[in-house]
């Protein structure tokens, strides 16, 4: 009776309870939130020991659904903990002026995406549209992110209907999907970029009128 | 007396993490105990690995503007189940032609059942799970915009 | 019509022992975010209600656990953004049991459809992926911890909280009848 699948089982399990464990007996906040991760390890190693093709399906949302919690909690703890940026030495990156070449990139990219056709080329697509945008305005680069997440959650949902409603569309679904996840993921880039870029200025321009 | 004095340690949120995570170390403990589980072996999108491919770990299958045959939960919902199924760029083509190492890379060609799966058969799993993001970028991106 | 003029949204603290009191004054702002994750919080109830497959259930769950963390979380008042933060990391770990039984139950039984699980064709569910499943609900609805679910109820905005303790409630009834089923 003693089969892979629960050889498997008992190194996952034994794995979770010594995670818990140390969940159980932390005390500072911040080191729980870390400690959570740990805690993810087995629920995806619990996961993969289906051992098909849908265990890889169904890691994936449980990834993601571990980051974005994590996401908004950190947002919290920051709030909560009052910290705050520090105006000084903020990273200021270079984002390629406004002109013909993002036009032309992006373009370019487009249209390989559409020659691709399919998830890959619904990616490639979907890159090209967000380095258009992000190329044309960097100043706004938080509020723009936040749009690009609102749109490509209406794509995906959109070709996802397509494929329930309308299978003989199909590819447009596809296209349409692969669009969407390029887009999607760009809030998980934002701790790198969003925050730095916007804070920045505003703190400056409130250090120069004080005196006045 | 002993009911006050629970409830009491209960009431405290900071006691909340410590309670849950040892009734989630308890429920483990439980699991080793009852461990050795039956495997099914007729299981949905089962995973054939082939040795001999050159795309080995992950050779998803099938050629492209071809229906594949899925074993798939509902398959009276999707009639282009099979469809969706996996292909290479250009790049990636030329780089399977001529090394055995391309599919230990995962990122060297995402999709075929994959994408069957997260976008057809089971797409209503990938509408939830972008929800969810979507829910946790607005709590984040509201926080950062109100609060810092 | 009493509701509205009173707007019962706005919290008043009363002074105890002499007549002062001080009102809780909310941004519209503020209301506006709640409002939309309420709206959120009652469709993932709707589709966590009416789904028929495990998988998607859990999802569903889930996404409740942290819609009811946004609730509390846009209120500015720090006793309750600490409360708000315990909270959300009990919801995140809650997903751990709630994928571990989805994923158990798919292991041994080779089905995730809950109709095909409530028929004999498929094998019995193991005792350990009903009981993972139970606890991931608990710990996303904080089902039987209200007291310390109350400490959020602190926050103003009367109409919103009530999404919370309503969503948990209908989420672990709905769990228990799965398990039933299955």
């Amino acid at each position: 009776m003693w089969n892979q699948y629960s050889i498997g089982m008992a190194v996952v399990l034994a794995s979770g309870v010594i995670a818990f464990a140390a969940l159980a007996f932390e005390r500072d906040d911040l080191h729980r939130l870390l400690l959570i991760d740990l805690v993810e390890i087995p629920s995806l190693g619990v996961v993969a020991l289906l051992g098909t093709d849908l265990a890889e399906a169904l890691v994936l949302p449980g990834l993601v659904v571990g980051i974005a919690e994590l996401l908004a909690l950190s947002h919290i703890y920051l709030l909560k903990e009052d910290l705050r940026d520090r105006p000084e030495g903020y990273l200021h990156i270079e984002v390629v002026e406004i002109g013909h070449a993002p036009v032309i990139i992006a373009v370019l990219l487009v249209v390989y995406g559409l020659i691709l056709s399919g998830f890959t080329g619904g990616g490639i697509a979907g890159l090209g549209i967000v380095f258009f945008f992000m190329a044309k305005g960097h100043h706004e680069n938080f509020s723009l992110l936040e749009a690009a997440a609102g749109i490509s959650w209406g794509i995906w949902v959109c070709s996802f209907f397509v494929f329930m409603f309308l299978p003989q569309y199909w590819m447009l679904a596809v296209l349409g999907a692969g669009a969407g996840i390029l887009l999607r993921h760009c809030p998980v880039l934002h701790p790198l970029h969003g925050r730095a870029l916007p804070a920045g200025p505003r703190l400056h321009r409130a250090r120069h009128r004080e005196p006045g | 007396m002993i009911i006050g004095r629970i409830s009491r340690f209960l009431s405290d949120f900071d006691n909340l993490m410590p309670v849950f995570a040892g009734a989630c170390a308890l429920l483990f403990v439980l699991g080793i105990l009852l461990l050795p589980l039956p495997y099914s072996e007729s299981q949905l999108y089962p995973k054939r690995i082939d040795r001999a491919s050159s795309l080995d770990p992950y050779d998803r299958g099938g050629p492209p503007f071809t229906q594949a045959n899925i074993s798939m939960q509902y398959p009276e919902n999707s009639p282009t189940a099979g469809y969706v199924t996996t292909y290479l760029t250009p790049f990636s083509w030329w780089l399977s032609t001529t090394t055995l190492h391309l599919g230990t890379t995962i990122v060297a060609h995402p999709g075929g059942i994959l994408d069957e799966i997260l976008y057809n058969t089971r797409g209503l799993d990938t509408v939830v799970e972008p929800t969810i993001l979507f829910i946790a970028f607005a709590i984040a991106s509201y926080l950062f915009r109100k609060g810092i | 019509m009493l509701a509205i003029v009173s707007r019962a949204e706005n919290q008043v603290e009363i002074v105890f022992g002499t007549d002062a009191y001080y009102g809780k004054e909310i941004s519209v702002d503020e209301m506006r975010f709640r409002r939309f994750m309420s709206i959120a919080c009652g469709l993932a109830c709707m589709g966590a209600m009416v789904t028929g497959d495990l998988f998607d259930f859990t999802l569903f769950v889930s996404l409740v656990g942290i819609c009811n963390v946004g609730i509390v979380a846009a209120v500015k008042t720090k006793h309750v953004q600490n409360a708000a933060f315990q909270y959300g990391i009990v919801a995140l770990t809650a997903t751990v049991p709630l994928f571990g039984g989805a994923a158990i139950t798919a292991a041994t039984t080779g089905t995730l459809s809950m109709i095909a699980l409530g028929t004999a064709l498929a094998g019995p569910v193991p005792f350990i992926a009903q009981a993972a499943l139970v606890l991931g609900v608990m710990g996303e609805g904080m089902a039987p911890f209200y007291a310390a679910k109350a400490e959020m109820f602190r926050a103003p905005g009367a109409p919103y909280v009530i999404m919370c303790s309503f969503s948990s409630l209908l989420i672990f009834l709905r769990v228990v009848e799965v398990v039933l089923t299955i």
